[in-house]
């Protein structure tokens, strides 16, 4: 497989958000700011990577049967890991994001990566699989986050763009983040079929 | 419109000039709680009425030419009536770029969006509201005193929101009672409150101008304002220190408007006699409990718009029985 | 290598396998972030402390308070002077009464009852509203909405809407009197104690 389209392929054609509606949880609860949506997209990244990784090097070693917990612990180890250094390093970080952190376990990409790419595919592929798509992810946050704080505070990665006392509030509460997403879905969708 | 209205399944595909006469006659009932506002709040109101039906207007032909690239809509009065109702349901002193903001809501997001007149979901004149309403909460409450100066000096609570504050505060009702207008002064409207919540008798002229050319059905309005009436007095009969008496609710906030004007919305509300009734003391039941333990003083809004979201719903179990079935 | 059986043999080492590499991977991680953990959060208090208190020279030993009103014990860090006197207390308040509920807030209050800072540690009040009140009841400029350096020995402090004498954050009432309610409760407990500010 062409490596190069491995890794794009989760920008915008499969990007996880946008297209797959996958992780729909973490896309609303923690995209708040473009910060956030960033940090939580990277968290999100590296475990996709690692358990990408660590999925496609032991898929001989696991039986079919018990794949799916095996896939489970190791994706768990890693969430676990991350939340750990976040809580030493990072703890303003780890703060705002809170729940998402352990939330990123159940995350559909992650599972559907390891069961759909990294359990039949070579370890090089597998990596950058989960680059190309944790990426997209990251990169989709930070776009949802970016819009629902320049909206709703008037910034962008706390810069201040227009007063603050302008800012529409319902875009950093929850109802913003739904209607954010699906005008974002609705012009991706536009520029895609424009594409084709 | 000699005849009654005839209901048909969705999407509603009128013929224009008939959209185009209820429209018309739906804004006509509406002009005397309108001309009220104007004498009471003064030159604001107009100014916000203006914005919101020209921002409708504007809003809707440029999406209508440039992104949906389809018929013009813009003659049948539907934007026209969207900004009217948009603009009753916000306080006067509200600045002119939020009103601009929540004509672009209602029609960009709650009507356009969904595909035009009769496609929309939602009722879009409260779409904009409550959007409006959660964004800037703190110019959205701040009502002007009705002083029928020109400018807004003060600010001056809406009696909804006294009683809430009060009641959580622990003072009696009868306390609060005596802060807030007398009844007759609440019927007439000499209260603090959006542009076209004021006065509810001038909205019973409307409501009784609307049923005579028979525009609507009685099933909606009095359905909505008897379960509020109802369940109101059945809480205020349980512990009168606790619960405002149901009057007051009826006279309150925007019980007349949203029942009369926006919960009668052809497109957002369901089809037959009976879903209509259903649809109708589901917002009774919601407003009043908004009221009483939500953190809202005023809920028909939001009321209004849970219903228009059970309306498919409705119209899908409550169908009126075909021509010619036999059980 | 062809891919192993799903016989229960294979199934359980496979399983233990890969649960016993797991934990030994977290327990190692565990080790290496239980101290900068500990360390972070010891500043974030620590900081928290420094950033209500004005001058003082060092920290005495904090304990912990139960007040007869309430049912969380409030924890207070007395601050020295030079002289080991006890000058002012920073305690860590905090109020059920927030729009979402738990509010927790470090204020600092002098001996003479005057408040010299306060800082929200916790708190899920709405963004926008509620959350103002980090720098709203600190803002300098406006001394009817600015609680330090208001002496609480006059009586309690509450918002103007109740006949008190602080502007409440507009729209956003109940969380200014949460977080009022949170600095009463402060200076009662401190009062209550009885350590630090008995007046000749």
């Amino acid at each position: 497989m062409n490596q190069w389209k491995n890794f794009t392929k989760g920008f915008i054609k499969e990007n996880p958000v946008f297209v797959l509606l996958l992780g729909m949880c973490p896309t609303l609860g923690t995209t708040g700011s473009a910060i956030n949506g960033l940090s939580m997209g990277l968290a999100t990244t590296f475990v996709l990577v690692m358990s990408n990784i660590v999925i496609s090097l032991i898929k001989n070693l696991i039986p079919d049967k018990v794949r799916i917990p095996a896939f489970i612990v190791v994706i768990a180890t890693f969430v676990t890991i991350v939340q750990m250094v976040m809580q030493a390093y990072l703890p303003a970080l780890f703060e705002s994001l809170g729940l998402f952190i352990p939330l990123i376990v159940v995350n559909c990409i992650v599972l559907g990566r390891a069961e759909a790419f990294a359990s039949k595919n070579s370890v090089g592929s597998s990596a950058i699989d989960g680059i190309g798509i944790g990426l997209g992810f990251a990169f989709a946050l930070t776009i949802l986050g970016g819009v629902r704080e320049l909206l709703g505070s008037g910034k962008i990665f706390n810069i201040t763009i227009y007063p603050e006392q302008y800012g529409m509030l319902v875009f950093i509460l929850a109802p913003g983040a739904f209607i954010a997403l699906g005008y974002i879905i609705a012009i991706i969708n536009r520029l895609n079929k424009q594409k084709a | 419109m000699s005849k009654l209205l005839t209901i048909t399944p969705s999407p509603h595909m009128h013929q224009g000039d008939s959209v185009n006469k209820i429209m018309y006659s739906v804004i006509f009932a509406l002009l005397p709680a309108l001309i009220w506002s104007f004498i009471v709040f003064g030159l604001s109101a107009v100014a916000v009425t203006l914005t919101a039906v020209v921002a409708c207007i504007v809003i809707e032909w440029v999406i209508q030419k440039f992104l949906i690239k389809g018929e013009p809509t813009i003659k049948d009065g539907t934007a026209i009536l969207t900004g009217i109702l948009l603009a009753m349901n916000v306080p006067a002193s509200l600045p002119i770029w939020i009103i601009f903001i929540g004509a672009l809501v209602a029609i960009g997001v709650g009507k356009m969006s969904f595909g035009g007149l009769g496609q929309n979901v939602f009722n879009p004149a409260l779409v904009g509201r409550v959007f409006l309403l959660i964004s800037f909460p703190v110019q959205m409450t701040s009502w002007p005193n009705v002083s029928k100066t020109l400018v807004d000096a003060t600010t001056q609570a809406t009696p909804l929101a006294i009683v809430k504050e009060g009641i959580k505060n622990g003072t009696p009702i009868s306390d609060l009672m005596a802060e807030i207008p007398k009844y007759t002064e609440l019927l007439m409207g000499n209260m603090s409150g959006s542009v076209g919540e004021v006065s509810a008798i001038l909205l019973l002229v409307g409501l009784v101008y609307m049923l005579l050319k028979k525009i609507i059905t009685w099933h909606i309005p009095f359905t909505v304002l008897g379960t509020i009436f109802v369940f109101g007095g059945i809480l205020w009969l349980v512990n009168p220190d606790q619960f405002v008496d149901p009057v007051f609710h009826l006279l309150t906030g925007g019980a007349m408007l949203g029942a009369i004007f926006m919960a009668t919305d052809m497109v957002t509300s369901p089809m037959s006699k009976k879903g209509q009734i259903i649809f109708s003391i589901g917002i009774g039941l919601i407003t009043v409990s908004i009221r009483t333990w939500g953190s809202y003083p005023e809920g028909i809004s939001f009321a209004i718009l849970i219903m228009n979201a059970f309306t498919p719903l409705i119209n899908n179990y409550v169908k009126p029985k075909r021509f010619g079935e036999t059980k | 290598m062809a891919k192993l059986e799903s016989s229960f043999k294979n199934m359980v080492i496979a399983l233990f396998g890969v649960t016993l590499i797991a934990s030994a991977a977290l327990g190692l991680v565990n080790d290496a972030t239980i101290e900068p953990i500990a360390k972070a959060e010891m500043e974030k208090q620590t900081n928290a402390i420094a950033a209500v208190l004005t001058e003082f020279d060092s920290l005495g030993i904090a304990y912990k308070f139960l007040p007869s009103e309430g049912k969380d014990s409030i924890q207070i860090f007395p601050a020295l002077n030079a002289e080991g006197e006890i000058i002012s207390n920073a305690i860590k308040s905090y109020t059920y009464k927030g729009f979402s509920g738990y509010i927790e807030v470090m204020v600092g209050i002098s001996n003479d009852g005057i408040i010299s800072g306060y800082q929200v540690l916790k708190h899920a009040e709405t963004p926008g509203l509620g959350s103002k009140m980090g720098l709203w009841f600190s803002n300098a400029e406006k001394p009817n909405q600015n609680v330090i350096g208001k002496s609480m020995s006059a009586g309690s402090l509450s918002v103007s809407k109740d006949g008190g004498s602080i502007d409440a954050i507009t729209a956003a009432t109940i969380s200014s009197r949460a977080f009022l309610d949170a600095v009463n409760r402060a200076y009662s407990t401190i009062n209550e104690s009885g350590i630090s500010t008995q007046k000749e």
